[in-house]
């Protein structure tokens, strides 16, 4: 009976080497079979939680009219502009206030002042400056992108051995294009750090504006769905919401951190 | 290949911990012609990493001063080679384009500055590894990139700070072996510092032996080349001339 097992485990760890996908679904089968039957053995009514296939058939339909995709594009528009912008101020603010003594002690305290006004608590003020639009939605997510970006990039500047800057420099190495060869890739696995946690946060942001001040999106769709009492339709969007996260992790993060700080052996896999 | 000159050097630092200053180094002269190789010993806080650094132009001095080829020294740069006990390897480069950083910094183009690193590699052995990362090879193997990084560069002079001190005993007899037979072909001019008596010994021309920041002695060292370490082991010289320097190194 042990060998049996091991056997099929060990048959079981073979295919997810050549398949990964499988290994990422499998463990959601079980997930979705407790779910299938206690939703088949009407322990909560239907109304307050619909089974597995209504939500699939929801979903069919919602993608027929044409409102999912759009709803499921305006959110990762915003989602992508508002990183973008967080990215592109933050990494160099975090390499100009981990390099210099003096950014640090002038910037330092307002990051941290600035980082604890969570981003929501913006939103009051954003909506009476900038209205229900894509300028409030795209402050609020550049806005939480920022701060992991730039907490975990001065982190990984500061992290980069003093050795490691004198041997570019014993080796001709100019001070600007020390910013290129030594600051960059050093602090590199601590800015993905910074990424993973910033898009992270900003997703839930975007989704949590989206309820607030949206008139499209999945938050939209999730908060519009309990007007209208649809139940379905929320769970539709969080599961959406965990999915696409699990693919802009596995697609674009983890290749990423795969193809660096794990190659150049800075970060243990 | 220069030569160093190194005139009255003295460094004095604030002891933030202490509360009261501290010198390292005081009034030390060292005159190193173009081509030599001069170890430097001592006990540990007598002043010669940070008198490698003043050379390096890592910190700055504070009081006399060190010459390369007749020019003074300001801030680091690339006359001056260095090779780190720690290696120093960039981990996002792959070892054929660690060796090759210095000729690109110079605007050496892509073609000729990898050639100039194979063939340096090559020297040092290591032509199997050069598509691979720092951290796919041995501590040894990382230290022998470490010295043709720097030698690749071409420098004028070359500073080497306890270089061997964190690899094994065997693999470290093999280095030394390997840094006489490279520096005989190359004939760069060399600061090597160790507290390794027997090591400064086998590969110097000149051991330098320094106590609280000064020279203590200079003892030229005429042992016949090529030097390996099956002929020396047993040789009457060599061993006369390590208890020598040992003996001022314990008395320092």
């Amino acid at each position: 009976m042990t060998t049996l097992l091991l056997r099929a485990w060990s048959q079981y760890l073979r295919l997810t080497t050549h398949w990964p996908s499988i290994g990422t679904l499998v463990p959601f089968i079980p997930l979705i079979v407790a779910w299938w039957i206690v939703t088949e053995l009407q322990v909560f009514p239907r109304a307050f939680l619909p089974g597995p296939a209504e939500v699939v058939r929801s979903f069919g339909s919602l993608v027929y009219t044409g409102v999912l995709p759009e709803y499921l594009q305006d959110s990762l528009v915003r989602l992508a502009v508002g990183s973008f912008w967080g990215i592109a101020l933050g990494i160099p603010l975090g390499i100009l206030v981990g390099l210099s003594q003096r950014a640090h002690k002038a910037l330092w305290p307002l990051l941290l002042f600035f980082q604890a006004i969570g981003d929501i608590a913006w939103l009051p003020i954003l909506v009476i400056w900038f209205g229900y639009g894509l300028t409030t939605m795209t402050v609020v997510i550049v806005y939480t992108v920022i701060f992991p970006v730039v907490l975990n990039t001065v982190l990984g500047v500061r992290s980069i051995p003093i050795t490691m800057h004198r041997a570019a420099l014993s080796l001709g190495a100019s001070r600007i294009r020390m910013l290129w060869e030594v600051v960059l890739p050093g602090a590199l696995p601590n800015i993905m750090t910074g990424l993973r946690n910033g898009l992270g946060y900003g997703w839930r942001a975007l989704i949590a504006t989206e309820i607030i001040v949206g008139t499209s999106g999945i938050g939209f769709l999730m908060f519009d769905a309990r007007r209208a009492g649809s139940v379905v339709e929320i769970l539709l969007g969080m599961i959406i919401l965990g999915t696409l996260w699990y693919i802009v992790d596995s697609w674009i993060l983890a290749p990423i951190e795969r193809a660096t700080g794990q190659r150049w052996g800075l970060v243990t896999k | 290949m220069k030569s160093l000159t190194i005139r009255n050097l003295s460094k004095t630092y604030f002891d933030v911990h202490a509360g009261a200053n501290v010198t390292a180094v005081r009034d030390l002269s060292l005159e190193v012609p173009a081509g030599e190789f001069v170890s430097i010993v001592g006990p540990s806080g007598c002043g010669k990493t940070t008198l490698l650094n003043m050379i390096a132009g890592f910190i700055p001095h504070t009081g006399g001063e060190i010459l390369v080829g007749g020019r003074p020294v300001k801030g680091p740069g690339p006359d001056r080679g260095v090779v780190f006990q720690s290696f120093a390897l960039f981990p996002w480069r792959t070892v054929l384009d660690n060796v090759a950083f210095g000729p690109k910094m110079r605007g050496v183009g892509r073609a000729e500055r990898e050639k100039i690193a194979l063939e340096y590699l090559e020297l040092a052995k290591l032509s199997e590894a050069a598509g691979r990362y720092p951290n796919e090879l041995s501590g040894g193997m990382q230290q022998r990139v470490g010295v043709v990084r720097a030698l690749a560069n071409d420098p004028d002079v070359l500073l080497m700070d306890e270089p061997f001190a964190s690899v094994d005993a065997q693999t470290r007899m093999t280095l030394q072996e390997e840094l006489t037979r490279i520096w005989e072909q190359k004939r760069p001019t060399v600061i090597f510092i160790t507290h390794d008596v027997a090591e400064a010994v086998f590969l110097g021309n000149r051991v330098v032996a320094l106590s609280k920041g000064r020279v203590l002695e200079e003892i030229a060292v005429d042992l016949p080349r090529p030097r390996v370490w099956d002929d020396l082991n047993e040789d009457d010289r060599f061993k006369a001339l390590s208890g020598r320097v040992l003996q001022l190194v314990r008395s320092a």
